[in-house]
């Protein structure tokens, strides 16, 4: 059987029920895609499956053969990061960063399919991804400002809803 | 392979078509059918389902709505969001099930057919399907069949949804409990429909471990009030992880007088 | 200062949104056996029959481990707070709650592990199982603990914080009225999106390494030491990154076993629990029972309090003495009453041990006493923010265990509320100060309690 990751077509061993969650990590060590419950609860392991966003612990790997699977590892790297990418991180809104992997594929399949910076309807589109440690609010502020187009400078944060403090930036 | 699959027992088949899967269902002994996945997959993932054969319909063709005239013919492996746009109280139905990701996996069969879940009740589907009186047309022991949904769904499990059809209705309401987003199920849920012959039905998920029609409330829908309290006599709520059954008996003459006024008011 | 003030981007903030941060779950080292547990399935019961050697003998299962494995049995993680060890790391002879480990299993895979597990072959004598900690001082009641039903082992052998403070009797003799609640937050699971996971490799120098993720990794340090028997240096733990932890990854419950089953095995191993046991059998926030009554007059002073708190520490002792003694201090919350009798006992019952969790011992007094504030203004017709001023504690005054505070801030941060929400507040509780009382802010009944701020 075939899987296509990140651009990369790889034969894989697992059997035809394995989750592909459990493909990706422990097949191939992909490892951005995090196995929070293994029963598609928590959107940690939300991939593009064709461009659409699923929870890849609950596909079984037959139904990934042929498909173009995208995780957080293919939005960008390092040195090529996405406007997704660079919006979680101006935004400040990974904190322990588990769950972030699921939000941005989640934030990016809705951004390509028209999303707008309406934080209604980005919490709609994300609702099937929990996080324990930001309260959501920061992560509804980077995709709307990726939604928007905004350019991000990523040698400081983002002024949020909350934030007091005005200045910017070390000295 | 760290995790090798806990069902590396199970013969998988996938058909590449309507009549090969139901050649392969056969009586549908020891075979497990999965649209999505969305259900089955964590039940095997964990240990809990151990099927002798997995018949995956993604590749059927038993996907898609069709419309003839005024009715309305939903294939089995139809994923919940291409309902989600529908007229209550299908459309609010689906819409209320998990969030975008899961209901774009999850199929009509699929929720239709659920087993008893490990601690919740599922099928959020046969509330809005039974309000609309639809049919189901299924395959297995015996042949192809088609029969009233009230009649299919004591058979589920050991039957192949093909599709399920229903004529639209003069009016539909939908009255649900609020969920939280993920895999969650409905708490609890009442689905009314008024078809064009006037003929109304009321139907609650979440009641008990599957769908069911409200009778007596239907016998006294004049009155929503005493309708909502009629109500308790056609159910038998039970304790699960989403909510007790003294909590379900509070709401559920809440939701009934929700649809009734809906209905009422779509007159 | 550079830092302070300065809105600085994440250091870790590019490799999370690139997938690169490395979680153990993430840590791939060839040869790695998957763990299993088998974990009691009843609440509270003898063990009388206990065989592991079914799961030994299966193909694929590399080393089996039970309480006979682990060098120092019992190892109390806050002993150097005296707070005794109660809690094995593995079950001996009996559990005291249902997902209690009791034997683990390290395998080739996942599904070995899972189906060695259930080889094993264990009876129980089930006992009656206590969880309602009201019952724990009936005569009648199941004994949970070795100990007993509650701890006992605060200073001088005390059964439970105590305070005492003015005059009790006093104080609900002279009220105008008496204000009782009853208030029980329930247990809250810190579901952190990464469940307990870790790995252990053991190295060929004989030293483990251990990809752990503990929020407190010096402190998990010295538990898998103590209980291995092993000098520090023993150990080498990779942490610091953790999928969300609020309190519930402190209590090196997975680390200590990884360790024996790499030793016992000669291969790295991992153990990562399912969503289902990080719900089931993973610490809590301790559900508590607080019964407040406050001896109040009509004009809203509150003259004395009474509290009576039972903490749900579940099966062992853990952290809860040390988390019952900070809700005790808190007991007044911001405000100042003089005459207090507060008794706060810890409990045992047959619930997955409690545990810390953000602030824990504090929250749920904090919660109690201001919900009570507001029955208080309640029940005496009063504003529930004037009344909150009124009490409000300032300098010079002592709190329950005898501090005098020397910079209070209660009364600017009600005010600075009050205006936010649009609360009028009438002239003198706008002109109020945090300053030491006087005038209609220092009635009789408060003037034995004040301090000097300069002698503290």
């Amino acid at each position: 059987m075939n899987v296509t990751v990140n651009g990369v077509t790889h034969e894989i061993e697992g059997g035809p029920l394995t989750p592909l969650l459990d493909v990706l990590r422990e097949e191939l060590g992909i490892t951005g895609p995090k196995a929070g419950c293994h029963q598609g609860s928590c959107g940690a392991c939300t991939v593009l499956v064709d461009g659409e966003p699923r929870r890849a612990c609950l596909i079984p790997s037959v139904y990934a053969e042929g498909k173009e699977i995208t995780t957080v590892e293919g939005l960008g790297t390092p040195e090529d990061l996405s406007a997704i990418q660079e919006a979680f991180i101006h935004h400040y809104a990974a904190q322990c960063g588990f769950c972030t992997s699921g939000m941005m594929v989640a934030a990016k399949a809705y951004i390509d399919r028209g999303g707008t910076d309406d934080p209604e309807a980005i919490q709609e589109a994300l609702g099937g991804h929990m996080c324990r440690c930001t309260g959501y609010a920061k992560i509804i502020e980077a995709v709307s400002a990726a939604a928007r187009g905004d350019s991000f400078d990523l040698t400081t944060t983002a002024v949020g809803k909350y934030t007091t403090m005005t200045t910017g930036g070390a000295e | 392979m760290a995790t090798a699959s806990l069902s590396a027992a199970t013969d998988v088949v996938v058909p590449g078509s309507a009549d090969e899967a139901i050649a392969a269902f056969g009586d549908g002994d020891d075979v497990l059918v999965v649209g999505g996945g969305t259900i089955v997959v964590p039940e095997m993932t964990y240990g809990r389902l151990r099927p002798g054969k997995a018949l995956m319909l993604a590749r059927t063709g038993l996907d898609g709505i069709e419309r003839n005239g005024s009715r309305t013919t939903v294939g089995a492996a139809t994923p919940l969001e291409e309902l989600t746009g529908l007229p209550a109280p299908l459309g609010p139905c689906a819409a209320n099930v998990a969030d975008v990701e899961i209901r774009s996996q999850a199929t009509v069969g699929g929720n239709i057919c659920a087993g008893e879940g490990h601690e919740a009740p599922r099928g959020d589907l046969q509330g809005a399907f039974l309000a609309l009186g639809a049919t189901v047309r299924s395959a297995g022991e015996g042949g192809i069949v088609e029969e009233p949904l009230e009649e299919f769904l004591p058979k589920r499990r050991h039957r192949l949804l093909l599709s399920v059809s229903y004529d639209e209705p003069a009016a539909g309401a939908f009255a649900g409990l609020d969920r939280p987003h993920t895999h969650d199920y409905t708490a609890l849920a009442v689905s009314g429909a008024r078809a064009t012959d006037g003929t109304l039905r009321l139907a609650a998920t979440g009641a008990g471990w599957w769908g069911v029609r409200l009778p007596s409330a239907e016998a006294a829908a004049d009155d929503p009030v005493a309708a909502g309290e009629a109500a308790l006599s056609d159910v038998d709520p039970q304790d699960d992880a989403l909510a007790s059954a003294w909590y379900r008996a509070k709401v559920l003459p809440v939701l009934v007088r929700t649809v009734l006024d809906e209905l009422k008011g779509a007159a | 200062m550079k830092v302070v003030g300065a809105r600085i981007p994440r250091y870790d903030g590019v490799a999370h949104v690139t997938g690169r941060t490395t979680y153990v779950d993430d840590v791939r080292i060839p040869g790695t056996l998957w763990v299993k547990a088998l974990r009691s399935p009843v609440h509270h019961a003898a063990i009388t029959k206990l065989d592991t050697r079914p799961a030994e003998e299966m193909p694929g299962v590399s080393a089996v481990i039970t309480w006979e494995d682990v060098p120092h049995l019992v190892y109390g993680p806050l002993e150097a707070l005296g707070i005794p060890a109660d809690e094995p790391l593995l079950a001996k002879d009996e559990v005291r709650y249902k997902g209690q480990p009791i034997a683990l299993v390290a395998a080739r895979d996942e599904a070995t592990a899972a189906e060695a597990v259930s080889r094993i072959e264990i009876e129980f004598d089930e006992r009656p199982a206590l969880f309602d900690v009201r019952q724990a001082f009936d005569a009648d009641c199941p004994v949970i603990h070795q100990e007993g039903n509650w701890y006992t082992h605060f200073e001088d052998d005390m059964d439970r914080r105590q305070i005492r403070k003015g005059d009790i009797a006093w104080a609900f003799e002279n009220a105008d009225t008496i204000v009782q609640g009853v208030y029980r937050p329930a247990a809250i699971e810190h579901a952190p999106i990464e469940t307990q996971v870790c790995q252990v490799v053991p190295e060929p120098s004989g030293r483990l390494t251990i990809y752990s993720c503990t929020q407190a990794l010096y402190f998990s340090m010295g538990v898998v030491a103590a209980h291995l028997q092993v000098p520090l240096n023993k150990l080498k733990v990779v942490g610091g990154t953790t999928g969300g932890g609020f309190g519930g990854k402190v209590d090196t419950a997975t680390e200590t076993m990884c360790c024996l089953l790499a030793m016992k095995s000669g291969r790295p191993v991992k153990w990562r629990w399912t969503r289902e046991e990080e719900f089931l059998c993973s610490s809590t926030r301790a559900p508590w029972h607080m019964e407040i009554a406050d001896a109040v007059t009509k004009d809203g002073w509150i003259l004395g309090r009474k509290m009576l708190t039972l903490h749900d520490a579940g099966a062992y002792s853990r952290f809860s003495p040390y988390g019952l003694t900070k809700h005790s201090f808190h007991h007044t919350g911001a405000y100042t009453i003089p005459n207090l009798e507060f008794d706060g006992y810890v409990v045992y019952t047959n619930r997955v041990p409690t545990t810390a969790m953000r602030g824990f011992g504090v929250t749920s007094v904090s919660f109690a006493v201001e919900t009570h504030m507001s029955r208080v203004a309640d029940v005496l017709g009063l504003d529930p923010i004037e009344i909150r001023l009124k009490n409000a504690n300032r300098v010079g005054d002592t709190s329950p265990n005898g501090v005098v505070y020397t910079d209070p801030s209660t009364v600017p941060t009600i005010q600075t509320i009050a205006e936010a929400i649009g609360h009028e507040l009438p002239a003198d509780y706008r002109t109020m100060t945090s300053e030491q009382r006087s005038g209609e802010w220092l009635p009789e009944h408060l003037v034995a309690q004040l301090g000097n701020p300069e002698d503290h």
